[in-house]
């Protein structure tokens, strides 16, 4: 047992156990001494800071405390932070606080806490209480009558005012809820959640999400689930070329799904060249057909477009599938594709309608060209084709395209990649090219034209390039992957004022309110955040369980794992190696790095040198944190998702040393990097 | 108008499946455990709390032109056995019963979502 009295630096404390991550916890927490610890720092403080150590703060206490029972309790906190269902009382008011009298102090919890639990830190029944909140993800806040020296009397207070002498003593909205039992039963009944959001207004809905892709449907069914009365709108306007989608959003339809599948089987047919090199009677050159694929993948997509559909109604989640147009910021105007106009009046609104591909202005893009919204559902197999972009797009369409057996060239502006480590995006981009993929560098469109019709038809493509010389080709098909844009310019957003960025996207704070205080805004379409599913996914049922459960926890949009697909996997979390430089200076980065050869390869003679790893590292205080993970090799997704939570969890380089690999591994590599890119030591592969 | 038709077995279902596709309207499909002659009642009991579910749903929709397939999957110790055609096939690729589908479509319905009312009457609305 240890001492701790004059610690009142929350990031001390947050030191403190990272300091302790190594030890043995005890969880005999009954030989814990509350009194010896001021209470003010004891709760608050560690829920408050847990555990976002910041590498970036002078920390030199590692030699203070040698115990870790007191840690036992931080760890506690630590996970009721994490999963935002408690604050302690004290961590949003003045430390004074708890010097008021007792009856002020009650009265002051229960009116400015949406849920607020009298408990105790022993007591089985506050555990209960608190599980049954935390098991619904519904917040509250608590106030722990055993840790603090007035406990008594406020608890005095509280049979006074309640009628009830027990803890755990619970109110919800202002109003006397009870106790363990109590909760219990509303819970059992399901009725826990309808105390929670009354009804406060005469709005058609409590919520209307716009936009039925990952964000939004994450997001409607939680704030369903939260009790709320909800209806999605989701419309697909067609293509150019007439494509069109079900439920669901980009990444479902025309996006991440059917581009891991056509990935998935691109690596089906390298396997198959493989294969006859561990012995199998695979033919020589096996022959994918185009149309048995989409076909799979697309009947693959109908069911999830159908399960969506379920899940909503299941949930009483109204569908409409019409577009929707603001018409005041409570009233939206829908219309369905027979015409048919609906005007629908809600409380909130939550804007998640993604994006959509840029074409090109150029003669011919949007006659003769497709995109990632086609390409998927394409009925006849695209033949020689040309990607327009160098986004991870192109990249990864190229990749799958080259490895189905096209003749593929993608055409690049500038870089490869943009906003990823470059090093690592290059190293793609010669990668692929040796695979066989044409890259036409430093070259833009300028027109296509077609020249035969037929599916595929055939198009003239003309470019130019950087050095003013003219480029022409023939291609069969031309797909354009040079960005996103919000599709936002016909939701009326003019009507009600949300303010929008230089970047046409929608402005929003750290709570993902527009300028429109009732107008939320998740996923592709907001100014500033991630283009990626699951950030959309986490920032909609946070938004939720801020809205209606009672919830504080913000999107994280720190060290987001992330993947591209390309002919050969990248996976990477944390900062790029430029990033890193440019926050923190050369002289404090260090990169550590070694090629690698999976064992996969080499039976097959794939090329040694192709699979790469490394780990940017901040040096401070004699401690190297990891803030930067780039993985180039097989099935980098899996390997990153993995890794990516000792990020999250501020691991440092000697933490990754101290890891045991799994043998053989491609994902072992990095329990082993001792090479630094400073000392200049070649780290090609040099086989087992 | 609601075509009504029983059939029992996977051979059968083929059959009559494709017949009725082939009349180009919409055909569901409900797969349930066989009725027991003596009581009249599948020994699946999802199935039989399904069953008058659907056929609320089904008399309501008696002006829509559609098929209504009913397929007895067979004895309990039948379905049980893994590598039954229903399961295996992929046409059916069924994982319970009941499953209420739409022929030659990724819409389908399993278990107790099939004595949903709401869900049902979304699997005959498009």
């Amino acid at each position: 047992m240890v001492i701790i009295s004059s610690i009142k630096n929350p990031k001390t404390i947050s030191l403190l156990f990272r300091y302790f991550r190594n030890v043995r916890y005890s969880t005999n927490v009954s030989s814990f001494s509350t009194k010896s610890i001021t209470p003010s720092v004891l709760l608050p403080n560690c829920c408050r800071n847990f555990p976002r150590y910041d590498p970036l703060v002078n920390y030199s206490l590692k030699n203070i405390v040698r115990s870790s029972s007191y840690c036992c309790n931080l760890r506690n906190c630590a996970k009721t932070h994490e999963i935002q269902a408690s604050r302690t009382y004290k961590s949003t008011m003045p430390p004074t606080f708890l010097q008021k009298s007792p009856q002020e102090i009650v009265e002051r919890c229960i009116s400015e806490n949406k849920v607020f639990i009298f408990s105790k830190s022993f007591c089985p029944f506050c555990f209960k209480v608190k599980a049954i909140f935390r098991s619904e993800r519904i917040g509250f806040d608590a106030l722990e009558l055993d840790l603090i020296e007035n406990g008594a009397e406020i608890q005095e207070a509280l049979f006074a005012k309640s009628g009830q002498k027990t803890v755990p003593n619970v109110y919800i909205n202002g109003e006397h809820v009870g106790g363990s039992d109590k909760v219990q039963e509303l819970h059992s009944k399901g009725e826990l959640i309808t105390l929670l959001n009354p009804k406060t207004h005469s709005y058609d809905y409590d919520y209307i999400v716009i936009g039925g892709g990952s964000g939004g449907l994450a997001s409607s069914k939680e704030a369903a689930r939260l009790g709320a009365k909800v209806a999605v709108c989701d419309f697909v306007k067609p293509t150019p070329i007439g494509t069109t989608w079900g439920l669901g959003g980009t990444c479902v339809n025309v996006g991440c799904i059917p581009k891991k599948l056509m990935h998935q089987a691109a690596i089906l047919g390298h396997d198959l060249k493989d294969s006859r090199e561990f012995g199998w009677s695979t033919p020589e050159k096996p022959e994918h057909n185009w149309n048995t694929m989409v076909e799979g993948i697309q009947n693959h997509i109908g069911s999830l477009n159908w399960g969506y559909r379920v899940a909503l109604r299941d949930k009483k989640i109204d569908y409409l599938n019409a577009f929707a147009t603001f018409v005041d910021e409570h009233t939206i105007k829908t219309v369905d594709k027979k015409g048919k106009e609906k005007t629908l009046t809600s409380n909130n609104f939550l804007i998640a309608v993604g994006g959509r591909p840029r074409y090109p202005d150029i003669p011919g893009a949007k006659e003769f060209g497709i995109t990632s919204d086609d390409i998927f559902s394409l009925p006849y197999s695209p033949g020689k084709t040309l990607l327009v972009g160098a986004s991870y797009i192109s990249l990864e369409c190229a990749g799958f395209l080259h490895g189905l057996g096209y003749d593929v060239t993608v055409m690049v502006r500038s870089i490869l990649l943009r906003g990823f480590d470059r090093q690592m995006s290059e190293k793609i981009g010669e990668i692929m090219e040796q695979m066989g993929v044409k890259f036409l560098r430093e070259t833009i469109p300028t027109s296509v034209e077609r020249i035969e019709e037929g599916q595929p038809g055939k198009l003239k493509v003309t470019a130019k390039t950087r050095s003013g010389g003219q480029v022409v080709d023939e291609y069969n098909t031309v797909v354009f992957a040079i960005g996103r844009d919000p599709f936002i310019s016909e939701l009326g957003l003019e009507n009600i004022g949300v303010q929008l960025a230089k970047s046409g996207k929608i402005v929003v704070d750290k709570r993902e309110v527009s300028s429109v205080s009732n107008v939320y805004a998740v996923g592709d379409v907001i100014d500033g955040g991630l283009e990626l599913t699951p950030v959309a996914i986490q920032a909609g049922k946070l938004l939720a369980r801020r809205l209606y459960g009672n919830g504080k926890e913000l999107m994280d949009y720190v060290n987001v794992p992330t993947t591209v697909f390309t002919a050969i996997e990248y996976g990477c979390c944390g900062l790029s190696e430029e990033a890193a430089v440019e926050k923190f200076g050369e002289a404090n980065i260090d990169v550590y790095h070694s090629n690698f050869w999976p064992l996969e390869f080499t039976v097959a003679h794939r090329p040694e040198n192709d699979c790469y790893a490394k780990l940017v590292v901040l040096r401070k205080e004699g401690e190297e944190f990891v803030i930067g993970f780039h993985y180039l090799g097989p099935n980098a997704g899996e390997v990153t998702q993995g890794f990516s939570i000792a990020l999250k969890l501020n691991a440092t380089k000697s933490d990754f040393d101290n890891l045991v690999g799994i043998h053989p591994t491609c994902a072992e590599v990095f329990t082993t990097l001792t090479i630094t890119k400073r000392s200049g030591k070649d780290v090609a592969s040099q086989g087992c | 108008m609601v075509n009504k038709f029983t059939v029992e077995g996977f051979e059968s279902f083929i059959e009559k499946a494709e017949a009725l596709k082939s009349t180009g309207k919409p055909t569901y499909v409900l797969f349930s455990g066989s009725k027991d002659p003596a009581t009249g009642k599948s020994w699946c009991p999802d199935c039989v709390v399904a069953d008058p579910v659907i056929n609320n749903v089904l008399d309501k929709l008696e002006s829509e032109d559609v098929n209504f397939l009913y397929v007895s999957v067979g004895p309990r110790t039948f379905w049980k056995d893994q590598s039954n055609p229903f399961r295996t096939d992929l046409r059916t690729k069924l994982k319970s019963v009941p499953t209420l589908f739409k022929y030659g479509s990724s819409k389908r319905l399993e278990e107790r979502q099939c004595s949903n009312p709401n869900l049902v009457e979304m699997l005959f609305e498009d």
